[in-house]
């Protein structure tokens, strides 16, 4: 995808002479360009912001504040103690661990199966790895929904799960348990595909030189590629934790049991329950979502590099 | 990328040119040996995702189209009715206003976006202060689940208590209860929407913005074209791979909105914000009717395809 880059600038243009004109006229205009950039730019940065800043805001507000109109842009009071009783309104710590496991048991899965597979296509041509690659990038089109259905009719039917017998019947399968929250959105075609693009642009002289000293494949993979791929291995982390912590739809559908709810589903189940106790949904919703900012702005430049090279290659 | 290349680099750097029957007993004998064990190396190392893709992905695709044929409730045995489904699925209002609501969330949060994205994304690379800060602050409800986001919008959209017409009322227009009038309810779907979405596409923008040749810019500046001209001329030319990667992931994503169609409205007032995916949901998971909900599904699919291809033949001419 980089050619067209390549094509044009190997267009040579010829060099006109430069016009000249006076460098107070450009440094002023320069300077207004730079102050409407920047206006700009803040204005719509503070849009982003705003909904974050009124989101802890509100938690922090006593009930009556709330009922306000127009609503107070700080509060008179700021209520700390919110948190410890929306922890009491809803067991949202339960929901912050369940999330916290699922993200974890996701990220590690697509972390060693992932990168082993993007490795094997990547760098070891065994017979069929054609038809194994294409068809996972065939994979990479499939909506969620349109995979939705029979999932979860497959997790309802495992054999011997659940109470379940040889042919899926008479009992819930995965429903309600682990697995079904772990195993399921444990990999991605998106992951392996990412990974076969990394070990691909490795140099091979590594693995030549490896193979003749006698290194088996599987420590040429783990001690010599995949240190090289650190911050690619950053990268699809923190895009699968992301993904799985935000995942609302399966985790919805596959539990019911409040003890395995994930946070965005605790969210979504409190307020239908306490669809007023605005400043506790705003506590949780802030617990839900500071994991990923904190994420994000400390690990910025992988998640910057991820996107960039996802996206360009 | 082959690996048999290494091996007959090195023989012949060290024998001399062998005759065609030795150097044929050697491809058969010692290399081979050690080619099939890497093979099934390969393999191993592939299996666990084959069988994860398998079972999850692949095997889950074609039942849907399997099931699409059918009439089942989960608790009864499914019950084979041909295209009935589809039938129902081009006739069916409800789906048909889910399909036109899908289209126009998609054409605000795709194009539309797309056109801000690569505005702020040139804006940003220029040399400004506090650049990495808004680029975090543009990216940052990307990397925010969207049930949570819903939910402040939510609270933003509150009638009574919204920091929006609250807003509105300081500067004088009157407020309205945004999700609960049909005439709106959409449009606050889709605000929120543009205002996560933009994020990503920025920053895909400004990655492909940095890898545009520096001395394209300065050769035009030399002829003395104008900013404008220059971002007509150099940038959006260049940008168009980006474009095009940009619009298929927007697009895929668009069509799958739910999250905050879920939170922000449950589909309504009067089907007003319900979506295709979000039908595919209460068939399913409301109505128990699971071959009707793959029937959208698949319908959903195809409508994906056609769009993605459709771009691809569109912006594919002069790329290659």
């Amino acid at each position: 995808m980089t050619a067209p880059v390549a094509q044009a600038a190997a267009v040579s243009v010829p060099p006109a002479p430069a016009a000249a004109r006076s460098t107070t006229s450009r440094s002023a205009r320069s300077r207004t360009t730079r102050v409407v950039l920047g206006v700009v730019l803040a204005v719509g940065a503070l849009t982003m912001i705003v909904p974050f800043l009124w989101m802890i805001i509100t938690s922090l507000k006593s009930p009556t504040e709330l009922a306000a109109f127009p609503p107070t842009l700080l509060p008179d009071e700021w209520l700390w103690e919110n948190y410890p009783e929306a922890l009491r309104a809803a067991p949202f710590l339960t929901y912050f661990r369940n999330s916290l496991i699922i993200s974890v048991g996701h990220t590690v899965i697509t972390l060693v199966f992932g990168a082993m597979a993007g490795y094997s296509l990547a760098r070891i041509p065994f017979r069929g790895r054609e038809i194994v690659f294409m068809s996972f990038v065939a994979m990479l089109m499939i909506p969620t929904y349109t995979k939705i259905v029979p999932q979860f009719l497959l997790v309802k039917f495992m054999p011997f799960f659940g109470g379940n017998d040889a042919f899926g019947q008479g009992g819930t399968g995965w429903l309600n348990t682990w697995w079904a929250l772990i195993i399921p959105g444990g990999l991605s075609a998106s992951a392996i595909f990412l990974f076969r693009q990394f070990y691909l642009s490795l140099p091979k002289e590594l693995e030549e030189a490896a193979r003749l000293d006698g290194l088996g494949e599987l420590r040429i993979f783990a001690q010599i590629y995949t240190p090289l791929v650190k911050p690619a291995l950053a990268t699809v982390g923190l895009l699968t934790f992301q993904e799985s912590w935000n995942n609302f739809l399966w985790p919805l559908l596959v539990t019911t049991r409040d003890d395995l709810r994930v946070i965005q589903v605790g969210l979504a189940v409190f307020r239908q329950l306490d669809g007023t106790a605005w400043n506790y949904l705003m506590a949780g919703t802030t617990l839900a979502t500071v994991p990923m900012v904190l994420l994000f702005l400390f690990c910025q430049k992988y998640f910057v590099q991820g996107f960039a090279n996802a996206g360009i290659k | 990328m082959t690996l048999t290349e290494p091996a007959g680099a090195r023989t012949d750097a060290d024998t001399p040119p062998p005759k065609r029957p030795a150097a044929a007993a050697r491809r058969r004998g010692a290399l081979p040996q050690g080619t099939k064990k890497l093979r099934r190396t390969g393999w191993l190392m592939v299996a666990p995702s084959i069988l994860h893709i398998g079972l999850w992905t692949a095997l889950p695709v074609l039942a849907t189209f399997v099931l699409s044929l059918t009439d089942y409730n989960v608790f009864d045995a499914p019950k084979f009715i041909g295209l009935e489904n589809y039938v129902e699925v081009f006739n069916d209002p409800t789906f048909r206003k889910a399909t036109w609501n899908t289209v126009v969330y998609t054409f605000w949060t795709v194009p539309v976006s797309m056109a801000i994205a690569v505005v702020i994304a040139v804006m940003l690379n220029q040399k400004i202060r506090f650049q990495n800060w808004y680029r975090a602050a543009f990216f940052l409800p990307q990397v925010t689940a969207t049930v949570a986001i819903a939910m402040v919008w939510l609270w933003i959209f509150n009638p009574q208590q919204g920091l929006l017409n609250g807003a509105l009322s300081v500067v004088g227009i009157p407020g309205r209860s945004w999700l609960a009038d049909p005439d709106w309810a959409l449009w606050a779907v889709i605000l929120v929407g543009v205002w996560q979405g933009i994020g990503m596409k920025m920053l895909i923008y400004i990655a492909a913005l940095q890898n545009i040749d520096e001395s394209l810019y300065e050769a035009a500046s030399i002829d003395g074209a104008s900013s404008v001209r220059k971002f007509f001329s150099i940038t959006l030319p260049m940008l168009k791979p980006a474009t095009f990667f940009v619009f298929v992931i927007s697009v895929i994503g668009a069509f799958q909105v739910f999250d905050q169609v879920y939170v922000l409205t449950d589909g309504g007032p009067a089907n007003s914000t319900t979506m295709m995916t979000y039908e595919v949901y209460r068939s399913a998971f409301q109505n128990f009717r699971m071959g009707m909900a793959s029937a959208q599904s698949v319908f959903l699919f195809a409508f994906l395809l056609v769009m993605t291809l459709a771009s691809r033949r569109l912006t594919r001419g002069d790329d290659e």
